[in-house]
């Protein structure tokens, strides 16, 4: 009892530590990358304090961290205080809690631990291994972090904070449908709710979901983007428009925490991405051929080259998302709707339809045509993206008439101009 | 020694008064003494209870109870609306809380990811839309409140008392099956499959039930879309139109 407990906490020290620390230098990373876009040199001067020693601007992220948290922290008046306060914890609650299901790895090996600790061994690299139902965890806990925005918004009392928060639940409840729809795929593909038995089910056919299911990937990734509210999806915070949305009135302290939450919200969702899509610490020829679950033949070479692919894999897809930041410019609000209503729905509808099909009829047509059946389901898979991307294109159903309309009055300032 | 039977009744009648006191009523006053007395009413209700396996057990569910309790009454008695919905939520979190304590690990989250993260956050778009300024009063205080009052605190007594079984005769068998075994519940309820268990019953044995359920919702989904379209069209005949039928127009 009292081992397991400590295993337990050590995990989650590994986790939170681990997390924190990467989403600090992370927003170094993007830093990077926004200047390496824009050809700028980017931060480069915070070293070590006192000496001149510069290390490649590395002590910048501490630096700011040290200043957000030491600046002064002005609480408007006007604000509702209970709510004000506590909107940043919820959010940061809500963005932190998602990590207690994910795996950062699959299992330590045997008999590291003596018998009498009675440890339920293999360790399985992940916080909460006992709850099966993982994949659900993850859209609640994404369902309580939108309150978070919500209450920081109506708390602030002030309008430009509070469409942030209006247009921020709008977008996560309508982009939580696609998310469900890509998760769904998977989910039915593998027989289980559990993270650890979705990258085994990839692992021992050696197909990944990726191949398997691209359409459900590609629905997957614009609503976990959405999710995340990340470029080219940050209408919650459009500077242009709303200042900075929903953390408009924030400062100091719970200004960090709440644009930590959204770092947090982004490692998330590509971890989620690396498990349900890229294989989890699956790559061919290295860590395949030693079955995961039983965990009897994981010696420590082969422990930690998973750990240390899963982590690349899930920084890869970290630097997608940064990159794409600078590809798109960001949607307007309508043309964000009908994207999540109108094209991703019926995409991630379509996936679920044939990925059904194939889960149910694969064995007889693989039977019928003498080809594994996993080769006709990545066909199929493939197929389906061309001819529902087709069908999308030609349908066109975000298109919207963006003619000037004659029927209102022309303001009185125009009136010249119009005659 | 007091008769079970007494302080259940004796706590009943308490929490029925103090909710009537702690109600929003058109007459503020007595809340903090309505607070206090549901407050009492609660310990004497919780003292009836079984003890469960362990004091840990017990803690977490005490904890989780008062959370939940407290919350529920909170979302009844605040004058906000904004703020009765977040401890509605927090109520929620603390059913999902119990549900989680007795092993039923679906159905604790699906109550997190239905009623918290879909219907409640819809629920608060609308109150915080609806009234951003000047609440009317008549928003703000319940009506019959005393009846309100008596009702729910009716059905807490109620259902402790049958839950609790201190109205039985000697001798007779308790009114709910005794609860499931060990094997039994590692085979139904902490198997790790359950979710698919459940799925395989409710698209089984009760698929008709499910479907109506569906349907019902369909019907409120078309209903809702055809209200809305009927007001535009009423209002639009000579509404704004995109000049859809000549062209770009210069002005």
């Amino acid at each position: 009892m009292l081992a397991q407990t400590i295993e337990a906490l050590v995990k989650i020290g590994l986790v939170l530590g681990g997390v924190m620390t990467a989403s600090a230098y992370l927003v170094l990373v993007e830093r990077w990358i926004a200047a390496w876009v824009q050809d700028r040199l980017g931060p480069n001067r915070v070293g070590i304090p006192l000496t001149n020693i510069r290390l490649w601007g590395l002590g910048q992220p501490i630096a700011d961290g040290v200043k957000l948290m030491l600046k002064g922290e002005a609480v408007p008046k006007h604000v509702d205080k209970p709510l004000y306060y506590l909107a940043p914890a919820v959010v940061f609650l809500g963005a932190i809690l998602v990590f207690a299901v994910i795996p950062f790895g699959s299992v330590l090996p045997r008999g590291i631990f003596p018998e009498s600790w009675q440890l339920h061994e293999p360790i399985e690299l992940v916080i909460a291994p006992q709850l099966d139902v993982g994949m659900i965890y993850v859209l609640a806990v994404g369902g309580i972090a939108v309150y978070g925005v919500v209450l920081g918004g109506w708390g602030s009392n002030n309008k430009y904070s509070f469409f942030g928060a209006i247009r921020s639940a709008a977008q996560l409840i309508s982009y939580e449908i696609p998310l469900g729809l890509g998760i769904l795929g998977v989910v039915l593909a593998t027989g289980s709710l559990r993270l650890d038995a979705i990258i085994a089910q990839q692992a021992d056919s050696g197909w990944w979901n990726i191949v398997q299911q691209p359409l459900g990937f590609l629905v997957f990734t614009v609503a976990a983007f959405a999710e995340a509210t990340r470029l080219p999806f940050d209408l919650p915070e459009a500077e242009q428009e709303l200042v900075g949305g929903y953390h408009t009135e924030y400062s100091g302290i719970k200004l960090m925490l709440l644009l930590v939450s959204e770092f947090l919200h982004m490692i998330a969702a590509a971890f989620l991405m690396v498990v349900l899509f890229l294989g989890g610490w699956h790559i061919w020829g290295l860590t395949d051929g030693i079955d995961s679950p039983g965990g009897e033949l994981v010696t420590w070479p082969v422990a930690v080259l998973r750990v240390v692919i899963m982590l690349a894999k899930v920084l890869a897809v970290i630097l997608f998302f940064m990159i794409a930041r600078w590809s798109w410019p960001r949607f307007r609000f309508d043309q964000l709707m009908q994207i999540a209503w109108r094209v991703m729905i019926p995409w991630g509808l379509a996936n679920l339809g044939v990925v059904a099909i194939m889960i149910e009829y694969g064995d007889r047509i693989g039977a019928a045509t003498g080809i594994d059946w996993r080769i006709w389901m990545a066909l199929i898979g493939f197929a389906t993206l061309i001819i529902v991307w087709a069908a999308t294109v030609i349908a066109d159903p975000s298109r919207t008439d963006n003619r000037p309309r004659r029927d209102l009055p022309v303001p009185s300032f125009l009136a010249d101009e119009a005659n | 020694m007091i008769d079970p039977r007494h302080l259940y009744i004796l706590a009943t009648v308490l929490a029925a008064l103090g909710m009537w006191r702690l109600l929003p009523r058109a007459d503020a006053g007595g809340r903090l003494g309505g607070a206090a007395l549901v407050a009492v009413a609660l310990g004497l209700f919780a003292a009836g209870l079984p003890g469960l396996s362990n004091w840990i057990a017990d803690c977490v569910f005490y904890v989780l109870a008062a959370v939940t309790i407290v919350a529920a009454i909170c979302t009844v008695t605040f004058r906000n609306p904004v703020y009765c919905a977040i401890w509605f939520g927090l109520s929620l979190l603390g059913t999902a809380g119990l549900l989680l304590l007795v092993g039923a690990q679906f159905l604790a989250i699906a109550t997190v990811v239905v009623y918290a993260g879909a219907i409640l956050v819809t629920f608060l778009f609308v109150l915080m839309l609806a009234q951003p300024e000047g609440r009317a009063s008549y928003d703000r205080v319940s009506f019959e409140s005393l009846l309100a009052a008596v009702a729910s605190i009716a059905i807490l007594g109620l259902l402790t008392v049958a839950i609790a079984g201190v109205f039985q005769r000697s001798g007779e068998s308790t009114a709910f099956p005794a609860p499931p075994q060990s094997a039994e519940l590692h085979q139904k309820v902490l198997h790790p499959l359950h979710t698919a268990q459940l799925g395989a019953e409710l698209f089984g044995r009760w698929l008709i039930a499910v479907e109506v359920a569906g349907v019902l919702l369909l019907v409120a989904l078309v209903g809702a879309a055809v209200i809305v379209l009927h007001a535009r069209s009423g209002r639009q005949s000579s509404g704004p139109q995109h000049p859809q039928s000549g062209g770009p127009q210069q002005w």
